[in-house]
């Protein structure tokens, strides 16, 4: 029944569309200000190669601009120290940072062990049920862009989703070298997977909002706060 | 400002000009959203080449608007999203309800979708008894209030912090404050709780490709996010017009549509969503279901001049830039879509019978056009409506209120413009009679005056005409030389 209303309404839908689009062919022809389609290519520029530290520092730069914090480290042990320090600080504040979650990346999990902090829960991406329940969520972050200050999530790569939205406060791990310059280069590369992953998130800061009298306000629903560790990767 | 229609235009404009607050509110938003959208556009150097190939985008989209949603549909099809088709708003609304209903939903939450406003969408959750929130912070306010948005981009422009600590008070129990941070945090939390415990989530769509079947939500807020990741479903509904080709079409809507809405260079967040999800264990919803709504806009491929009004990206930059939404604000439009980009869909969604006074809600100035980013000429589009409303449309809507007058004296007015010895001859009796109604060097309003002449010189001063016409002068000139 329902099945073929609906295919009897896509009917009628294309039909008009069909029968709208042959009735304007006429004037179509006499319409000069008619553009005609831009190629892709034409517009999406080759991955230019960028110097790394120019680029992290680009990052940085936007990422504070959107009231983001970025703290960038040279090796796997700085990242360690850093996120010592972030929870440490935040532990002091009314976000408490006393229950964590983080993504199901193993390396991620190895990492957060090595961080000396008292902790009251941990846990490996929380369900729907349970993410609420956590102060800090701890991710990877699979791409940058430079010229936004912008994070790429790709929750093809990690169980991220709800552990880089739902906590307070978001903590995502990034390598230098996975920092591209614009978004036309971020998004070339996520077309070139051979399928497009079923849920990517651009994050450019923490959630905010001016819809009370256009007067900002930081952390609506998504985190308050957001830190990127930018690691260098220098011991290779 | 509650229950106003677009039939009524002429009075909501009015009620609206003697609102001060209102038209303090509404300086402040548009003078600062104009000037941040023009340092964002300056801040990128090929601006007009970015504007130029989204428009060619659209173009190509909607000439071909089959072709791309058929594709489109099976991409996402083919990665497990579910597909409804609506011709109108009714069956889209019908369509949730049932979908909902299939899924003993009690609690539905909901971003920012213009779409649904378009379908009023509430009202019939509301109707099947099914609890709907609003979850982007300014259409939560409008819900709280039982209101409808005055501005695409910020929906509660229209209300003072004052007023919202006073709903909040009332409705939420807190203390009263005039701390926006304190009320965007009670918000968050009463939210929270809402999210926690939704069967459903329903969003709009801001864009859908056709080469990979993607849906692209863009936001500020973080509720979108939500709303498509917690609830076990995900309903999305999407106007008909809005795919675009391929993924990398996207670099250029993403400059455009944040920088020409908020001054941003990009939101906070953009969601691509691929289908449901690849494994059972995975965040996100089990289903996808995609409710495609044309509700009018088939029809408006019809003619290259309406088909533009397809092209637009609701960013809302015209509302900013138009004259007449800067003193007026949204409500007054009587419909979902206000400012000009309003004047010109509404009439063709709604038909011209209840929504004439729209075309005519303009001075044709053109600064709409100006900031477009798919340069939409909505000028012309007015004019195309308002020859539609004079030549095409039904008797009752052609001998409305002031029509007949107007279309007499642009009869006269070409009569004269035809004939040099009529021009000249109307030039020589008004010359010789416009001493009854100078005073102090301008003809201001003049009393004496009944009907649309007394409306015209009420509202605007007019300059004399010279002493000797170009013409006599130019004769004199040439006897010179």
């Amino acid at each position: 029944m329902e099945e073929r209303s609906n295919r009897n309404s896509r009917e009628a839908i294309f039909e008009s569309i069909r029968g709208a689009l042959a009735a304007s062919k006429v004037l179509d022809a006499k319409e000069s200000e008619l553009h005609h389609a831009a190629e892709a290519a034409a517009y999406l520029q080759p991955g230019i190669k960028h110097d790394v530290a120019s680029l992290v520092e680009l990052f940085k730069e936007n990422l504070e601009a959107v009231d983001g914090h970025c703290i960038i480290v040279e090796t796997r042990s700085d990242v360690v120290q850093a996120l010592y320090e972030i929870i440490n600080k935040l532990q002091g504040t009314y976000l408490k940072a006393k229950r964590i979650a983080v993504s199901d990346s193993s390396e991620i999990e190895r990492l957060v062990n090595l961080v000396d902090v008292d902790v009251d829960t941990f846990a490996v991406a929380p369900t729907a049920s349970e993410v609420f329940n956590f102060d800090v969520g701890i991710t990877y972050a699979q791409a940058g862009i430079a010229e936004t200050g912008t994070l790429v999530l790709d929750s093809s790569r990690e169980r991220n989703r709800l552990v880089s939205l739902v906590p307070p406060v978001h903590i995502a791990i990034l390598n230098a070298s996975s920092i591209v310059q614009t978004l036309g280069e971020a998004l070339a590369t996520l077309r070139q997977a051979e399928e497009v992953s079923p849920i990517i998130t651009l994050v450019t800061g923490p959630s905010r909002t001016a819809d009370i009298e256009l007067t900002l306000a930081i952390g609506v629903h998504g985190p308050q706060e957001l830190y990127v560790i930018v690691n260098k990767n220098l011991e290779e | 400002m509650n229950h106003v229609t677009s039939e009524t235009f002429d009075e909501n404009a009015k009620a609206a000009l003697a609102d001060s607050q209102l038209r303090g509110a509404l300086r402040n938003a548009t003078s600062l959203f104009g000037k941040r959208r023009l340092a964002a556009a300056q801040g990128l150097t090929n601006w007009e080449d970015l504007r130029t190939q989204a428009r060619a985008i659209k173009d190509d989209v909607l000439l071909h608007l089959d072709q791309y949603l058929e594709n489109f549909v099976s991409q996402a099809e083919a990665r497990g999203a579910k597909f409804h088709w609506a011709r109108d708003g009714a069956e889209a609304n019908a369509i949730i309800c049932r979908l909902a209903a299939e899924r003993n939903a009690r609690s539905i939450v909901k971003s920012k979708s213009m779409t649904t406003e378009e379908t009023h969408l509430n009202v019939a959750l509301e109707a099947a008894g099914i609890q709907v929130i609003e979850t982007d912070l300014g259409e939560y306010i409008i819900q709280l209030a039982e209101e409808t948005p005055s501005h695409i981009i910020v929906p509660a422009i229209h209300k003072t912090k004052r007023q919202i600590a006073e709903l909040f008070t009332q409705e939420l129990g807190i203390p009263p404050t005039d701390d926006v941070a304190k009320l965007t945090s009670t918000a968050r939390a009463t939210l929270r709780d809402r999210f926690a415990a939704a069967d459903i989530g329903i969003s709009g769509v801001n864009f859908g490709v056709a080469e990979t079947g993607t849906i692209v939500i863009l936001e500020n807020e973080g509720n979108i996010r939500l709303t498509t990741s917690l609830p076990r479903f995900h309903i999305a509904v999407m106007g008909i017009e809005k795919v675009v080709p391929r993924f990398a079409d996207l670099d250029i809507f993403l400059k455009l549509l944040p920088r020409s809405g908020t001054g941003q260079r990009l939101t906070t967040y953009q969601s691509f969503i691929t289908g449901t999800k690849q494994n059972a264990f995975d965040d996100g919803p089990e289903e996808l279901h995609v409710v495609m709504l044309d509700n009018g806009r088939s029809r408006m491929l019809a003619h290259p001049v309406t088909r533009q009004s397809l092209a637009c990206i609701r960013c809302g930059a015209c509302l900013n830039a138009c004259p007449v939404y800067q003193q007026i604000g949204g409500h007054a439009y009587g419909s979902v879509y206000p400012g000009p980009i309003g004047a010109v869909i509404t009439p063709q969604l709604m038909g011209l019978e209840k929504t004439q006074q729209l075309p005519y809600a303009s001075s044709l100035c053109g600064a709409c056009r100006e900031v477009c980013p798919v340069k939409i000429d909505i000028p012309r589009l007015l004019l195309h409506l308002r020859g539609e409303i004079t030549e095409k449309s039904s008797p009752e809507v052609q001998q409305a209120k002031g029509r007949t007058m107007e279309r007499f004296a642009f009869k006269m007015w070409r009569l004269m413009m035809l004939r040099p010895w009529a021009y000249n001859l109307s030039a020589r009796v008004g010359r010789l009679f416009q001493g009854l109604v100078v005073k102090d060097g301008k003809i201001g309003r003049v009393k004496s005056f009944v009907g649309p002449l007394a409306a015209w010189t009420s509202g605007r001063d007019l300059r004399p005409l010279d002493q000797k016409s170009f013409r006599d002068k130019w004769a004199s000139d040439q006897g010179k030389s």
